[in-house]
């Protein structure tokens, strides 16, 4: 008897595993017949594996401003296939370089404002009464201020690093999380199975844990994507405002350096151009996946395609 | 039975006939927004004070960057812009200052901060206000196309277009104009010293220079109100009435008019106002690239010094027009809708 | 209904009278959908001006479908082959404008759901007045619109102050006259109604029925009725026609359907409304597998959820105090099933979120077997090992992203009850007749049928061993046929069990079905309490009898047909 009772206990636990297991693979096929959001991934992959590899393929002795045998200012050439900065340096090398920086902030700032804002919406959608009408308070008046001159104030405040401008964005940005899983939590606080579960004597962690919180995760998995790459975004214009880290010069940065040293008047476009294409890149594969992500993962949605 | 039923829709009856009740209902709704709006005003007057008295720096040293001073000339301009007060004291001249309109000196244009931020006021009222009027109309008109004819070769490439400007960067949108038409248009400022002073020319003029930031800023903003429009438009497609609509005999073009776009534009007339401050965003990094003599501008050489009573400002004025569009479009959204009115 | 009862003998493709429509060998089929069957198979029909069909059948048979594609309202994913003749001209060949014209003009249709079929922003006025417009807009001045929408308006008996009206602001009886106005508004020869009394209570349910067979009659409309009812197709049209997965199965009278069903499925769903009063049905609901015969000597035993002057308010948005439950006593006793009986908004449900400590009572007692139900989360949650909850929709009762054994061994968790777990879960499920437990383990919500995932509900209260189960509207939302079987195992697991419950429902056959006591509640108040046969065959409450009355089928006593329609 042993033996039987052993066994169902372990497929009870394989039901569980079968079930997420099938789960994400009708996710990723869903997902896959989105071409757009395919394509996004894709690329986002090969982007981030050149990013994380560049201390492989590339020699970051050539970032070095003291060191370079290149002219300033020079067009593509043979040596530096986007042409050179006002150092002397290889734009390539700097956008190589500076992905690292972008992409590091960008996935940095949108966990911290994601973070807070899913544990900020949830806590404020299941208990109701006053801590929820002090949370959504605090999220309107976080809303309403505006982020940039906000994120630009915490820049200014505290010590420059990559640091501050990841809380910056954070800080700015976790509302708009937070009123979305606020709203996902309300409509499945309502489902019947929740006051089914309440009736068979379920507590706020059973509740939260069992029931909202893998109901809520897939779509706060979805917006992150999208906050991603209003992260990526924000960072490049903070930078290029001037509040970022001048050591380690991300793609805003870069921008900000080659507008400073008057690269649009003077026509200076393999200084201007690459360090943008590569935001607009990252933010519309970000984007994309994001939007084939919500399409798969909100029911709402699903109807629409 | 007849007697009870007609007590139970008589007592329906009488819930929605309630006209009094409503009357009352707009007047506490009003007070509730307005009290709301003033309880945010009054955080982020403490908020921005605090917030930027916390930027290192000595603000007399900012002011006299550059001149030879003695010791004495720097403790009296501690003392006459209350810097060597205590922070409390600071705070309380502060906000008495705000009741008589007294927004302090500009540490870098040594000028009032009130009359610099009503001079840099109204060029960002005029980039705003036509960029998101341009925008709003761009916008709703694809957005309500792409949505109606979805996957269709015009969706597509409005669509994707949309994204693709929505991944961008608006002050690198900027540069891109500037590189590509820094010939055709003014590159910076508002108008040209050498302008004739009559209405005429300097309204040409400031239209001239306006092109390519208003270009720029409505780029961007159509993009977002495209892709609201669209996703709230198809969300409304699947709607039961439209089939009504349908049923009844009414063309295509009929039905989006009449029953689905005014039932679409509700959220997305709310969500433009309610996203504000995306706007204003866009206007602080527009204006940095164009020098355009905004709030946005201002905000930014402020940031250099840093000039401590004009970055509380400006926080403030962007905040409280922030705020002011959040009241609106609640307000806009009572009017618009006759499901919110009666509730 | 006198004169529609008449002709009900004679067959109707004999009938004189011009055909109206006639589909042949109609099939529809949709390209998204995986099932390999069309929704509608190859269906033949005829309908002579003025006459009245009932299209019966459950959920997903296709009568929808069929409905739909006499205006070609379908969405484009579906391809339809066959004719659909209107007035003998094909509407799936029809040109748009033709098209155009033809709809709402020669047909209309009153949806299903009239919550969301009207629009929300727009007056009622308008919306009735739109389709008159659009087909006699040339001729029709505004006063001659004005005094034509108002007209119709009173005809469907609603005040005409309601034409200024958002459709938020009426019940939904009153949106669905509403309906009924603007299917009416262009003066079709025929209506469509599908499923146009769902959502409503019995007594408005009545009286929308009522109203509509007489506008129909009046002008001699031809009406086709879809409903999962058939009592109700009976009530109002003189053919039903059955469908089952796309097929028509049966066509006749509709007496002789409701009486004597050939086909099985018609049998099930004939079977599925008994009527009240027939001894046949008293404790034996419409189920394949037969029950244990009921005992004779049965002894109820001493009261187990007892409830003392209970009142529950609410305030609502106004401010003002709405009583939902007033001073009630009520009592389950062991081995007892009792009916809780009321339309909605009654505060049935409010009075059982009460008794299981869902929501606190402002004045008033609940006891469990003497002792107080305790207030706080630790002493609440061992009261809810004993007395357990069954919701109306089993589909959003179960959270779709958990297994038949999670759901089922949640309740098991909760109270740590995990000694032997795979046991209790299989236990569960077989004492919920879902047999062999291993083959539904596994599964998701979304693959089980309607009753099977009520079945897993179920399961889920049993595997606690509970004193008493309070299930809300237990079969509101399952086909007909499923009905019958859920019920049959609450009957059997009161008497193989003795567990009790309290059902609350708004169908009085329900309880004629498997209940030993009904309580009616109007208002927030017990108006009525006493055995089944007593209160549904003798009622002394003028609302009692109003709510027997408004049954479509009618009680056994008053004959068959009832006259419901008057």
């Amino acid at each position: 008897m042993t033996a039987g009772e052993t066994k169902p206990a372990e497929s009870a636990r394989s039901i569980a595993w079968a079930r997420r297991r099938q789960a994400a693979g009708r996710v990723w096929r869903e997902f896959a017949t989105d071409r757009g959001g395919l394509i996004g991934l894709i690329v986002l992959a090969i982007i981030v594996l050149l990013a994380v590899l560049a201390p492989v393929l590339t020699n970051e002795a050539d970032l070095n401003v003291t060191t370079t045998e290149l002219p300033p200012r020079d067009p593509p050439s043979a040596d530096a296939w986007l042409g050179t900065d006002r150092n002397g340096v290889s734009v390539l090398l700097l956008i190589w370089w500076g992905a690292r920086v972008s992409l590091l902030i960008g996935f940095s700032a949108a966990l911290l404002s994601v973070f807070i804002g899913t544990a900020v919406g949830i806590l404020a959608a299941h208990f109701g009464g006053w801590p929820s009408t002090i949370l959504m308070r605090l999220t309107d008046f976080f809303l309403v201020l505006p982020t940039l001159v906000l994120a630009i104030a915490l820049a200014a405040v505290l010590p420059r690093g990559l640091g501050t401008i990841v809380l910056a964005i954070g800080v700015a940005s976790w509302p708009t999380t937070a009123r979305l899983v606020r709203a996902q939590t309300l409509t499945i606080e309502a489902r019947p199975y929740i006051e089914r579960s309440r009736a068979l004597g379920a507590g706020h962690a059973h509740l939260i844990g069992k029931h909202v919180l893998p109901a809520v995760l897939p779509l706060v998995f979805a917006n992150t994507t999208l906050v991603v790459a209003n992260s990526i975004i924000a960072e490049s214009t903070l930078s290029f405002l001037g509040v970022g880290d001048p050591s380690r010069p991300s793609w805003g940065g870069i921008l900000q350096a080659a507008f400073s040293s008057g690269a649009a008047t003077q026509g200076a476009w393999w200084y201007l151009l690459p360090p943008g294409i590569g935001i607009v890149i990252v933010v519309l594969c970000f984007t994309l996946c994001g939007r084939a992500l919500e399409t798969v993962l909100n029911p709402r949605l699903r109807g629409q395609g | 039975m007849s007697e009870v039923l007609t007590g139970a829709e008589r007592k329906l009856d009488a819930d929605d006939g309630g006209g009094g009740a409503r009357g009352a209902g707009l007047v506490r709704f009003l007070l509730g927004k307005l009290g709301g709006a003033l309880l945010s005003l009054a955080m982020v007057v403490v908020l921005g004070f605090l917030l930027f008295r916390m930027i290192p720096g000595d603000p007399v040293v900012t002011m006299t960057k550059g001149r030879p001073v003695s010791a004495e000339q720097l403790a009296e301009l501690r003392e006459r812009l209350g810097v060597d007060k205590p922070m409390w004291q600071q705070f309380i001249d502060y906000i008495l200052g705000l009741f008589r309109g007294d927004l302090g000196t500009s540490y870098i244009f040594q000028r009032p901060v009130a009359d610099l931020i009503l001079e840099r006021l109204w060029p960002t009222l005029l980039l705003v206000g036509v960029a998101t009027a341009l925008a709003i109309m761009l916008g709703l008109w694809f957005g309500i196309r792409a949505a109606w004819r979805r996957g269709s070769g015009f969706d597509k490439l409005s669509t994707g277009t949309a994204l693709t400007l929505w991944s961008m960067p608006q002050f690198w949108m900027g540069l891109l104009l500037l590189i590509a038409f820094s010939g055709a248009f003014p590159s910076g400022g508002m108008r040209y010293p050498d302008t004739p002073p009559d209405f005429l020319s300097q309204s040409l003029d400031v239209a001239y220079h306006l092109v390519l930031p208003c270009l720029t800023l409505t780029a961007a903003l159509y993009a977002q109100y495209l892709l609201v429009m669209r996703s709230s438009l198809l969300e409304e497609m699947n709607s039961e009435y439209l089939t009504t609509a349908r049923a009844k005999g009414l063309r295509d073009d009929l039905v989006r008019r009449r029953h689905a776009v005014p039932n679409a534009l509700l959220p997305t007339v709310t969500l433009v106002f309610l996203q504000f401050g995306m706007v204003l965003n866009g206007a602080v990094a527009v204006e940095t690239v164009f020098s355009w003599p905004g709030l946005g501008l201002l905000t930014y050489e402020a940031l250099s010094g840093p000039d401590l009573p004009v970055l509380q400002s400006t926080f403030l004025v962007l905040a409280a027009a922030v705020i002011f569009m959040n009241v609106l479009a609640e307000l806009l959204y009572r009017i618009l809708d006759p499901r919110v009115r009666a509730t | 209904m006198t004169e529609v009862a008449e002709r009900q003998d004679e067959p109707t493709e004999a009938s004189s009278s011009p055909v109206l429509l006639e589909l042949r060998d109609l099939s529809v089929r949709y390209l998204a959908a995986r099932e390999e069957l069309p929704a509608v198979r190859g269906v033949n029909l005829r309908l002579g001006a003025g006459e009245t069909l009932g299209l019966a059948g459950e959920s997903g048979c296709g009568k929808s479908t069929l409905a739909m594609s006499v205006l070609r309202l379908l969405p484009r994913t579906a391809t339809i082959s066959g004719e659909v003749l209107l007035d003998g001209e094909d509407v799936n060949t029809m040109r748009w404008g033709r098209l155009r014209t033809v709809r709402w003009a020669s047909a209309s249709v009153v949806f299903q759901g009239a919550m969301h079929a009207l629009n929300p922003v727009r007056k009622i006025y308008d919306q009735i007045a739109e389709p008159i417009q659009l087909h006699h807009g040339s001729q029709v001045d505004q006063t001659e619109l004005r005094r034509r929408v108002l007209e119709l308006i009173d005809q469907v008996e609603l005040p005409a102050s309601k034409a200024e009206a958002y459709p938020h602001e009426l019940s939904g009886g009153q949106k669905q006259r509403v309906m009924i106005a603007m299917a009416l508004a262009c003066e079709p020869r025929l209506v469509i109604a599908d499923e146009p009394t769902t959502a409503l209570d019995v007594i408005v349910q009545a009286q929308v029925l009522a109203l509509m067979s007489r506008l129909v009659a009046e002008r001699g409309i031809g009406l086709i009725m879809i409903s999962h009812d058939l009592s109700v197709l009976a009530a109002t049209c003189a053919n039903i026609a059955v469908m089952y997965r796309g097929e028509m199965v049966e066509f006749g009278p509709s007496a002789r359907l409701l009486e004597q069903p050939e086909h099985e499925h018609s049998q099930a769903l004939a079977a599925a409304f008994p009527t009240i009063g027939d001894p046949a049905a008293r404790f034996k609901p419409a189920t394949s597998t037969p029950l244990p015969e009921p005992e004779p000597d049965r002894c109820v035993g001493e009261p187990v959820l007892r409830t003392e002057n209970l009142r529950v308010d609410f305030r609502d948005r106004g401010g003002a105090t709405v009583r939902a439950v007033r001073d009630v006593d009520l009592a389950v006793a062991e081995n007892e099933i009792v009916a809780l009986v009321g339309q909605s908004g009654s505060g049935k449900t409010t009075l059982a979120r009460t008794l299981l400590g869902l929501q606190q009572p402002d004045s008033g007692r609940v006891y469990f077997r003497d002792t107080e139900i305790p207030s706080s989360a630790r002493g609440l949650r061992g009261y809810r090992r004993q007395v357990q909850l069954i919701l109306q929709d089993p589909a959003s009762a179960l959270n779709p992203r958990h297994s038949a054994y999670e759901a089922v061994a949640e309740g098991l968790r909760i109270h740590g009850l995990t000694d032997d777990e795979p046991g209790r879960v299989a236990r569960a499920l077989e004492a919920a007749e879902l047999r062999p437990a291993e083959r539904f383990m596994s599964a998701l919500p979304h693959e089980l049928s309607g009753g099977q995932k009520q079945r897993v509900v179920i399961a889920g209260a049993l595997a606690l061993d509970p004193t008493v189960v309070v299930a809300d509207e237990p079969v509101a939302s399952l086909d007909a046929s499923v009905r019958g079987e859920i019920l049959a195992l609450l009957l059997r697991l009161r008497i193989e069990l003795g567990l009790s419950a309290l059902v609350i429902t708004h169908d009085l056959g329900l309880a004629w079905n498997i209940a030993d006591r009904v309580a009616v509640m109007y208002q927030g108040e017990l108006v009525e309490v006493g055995t089944v046969e007593e209160v549904l065959l003798n009622p002394q409450h003028e609302y009692t009898r109003s709510l027997l009355a408004a049954v479509p089928g009618g009680t056994y006593r008053s004959g068959p047909n009832g006259e419901c329609a008057h």
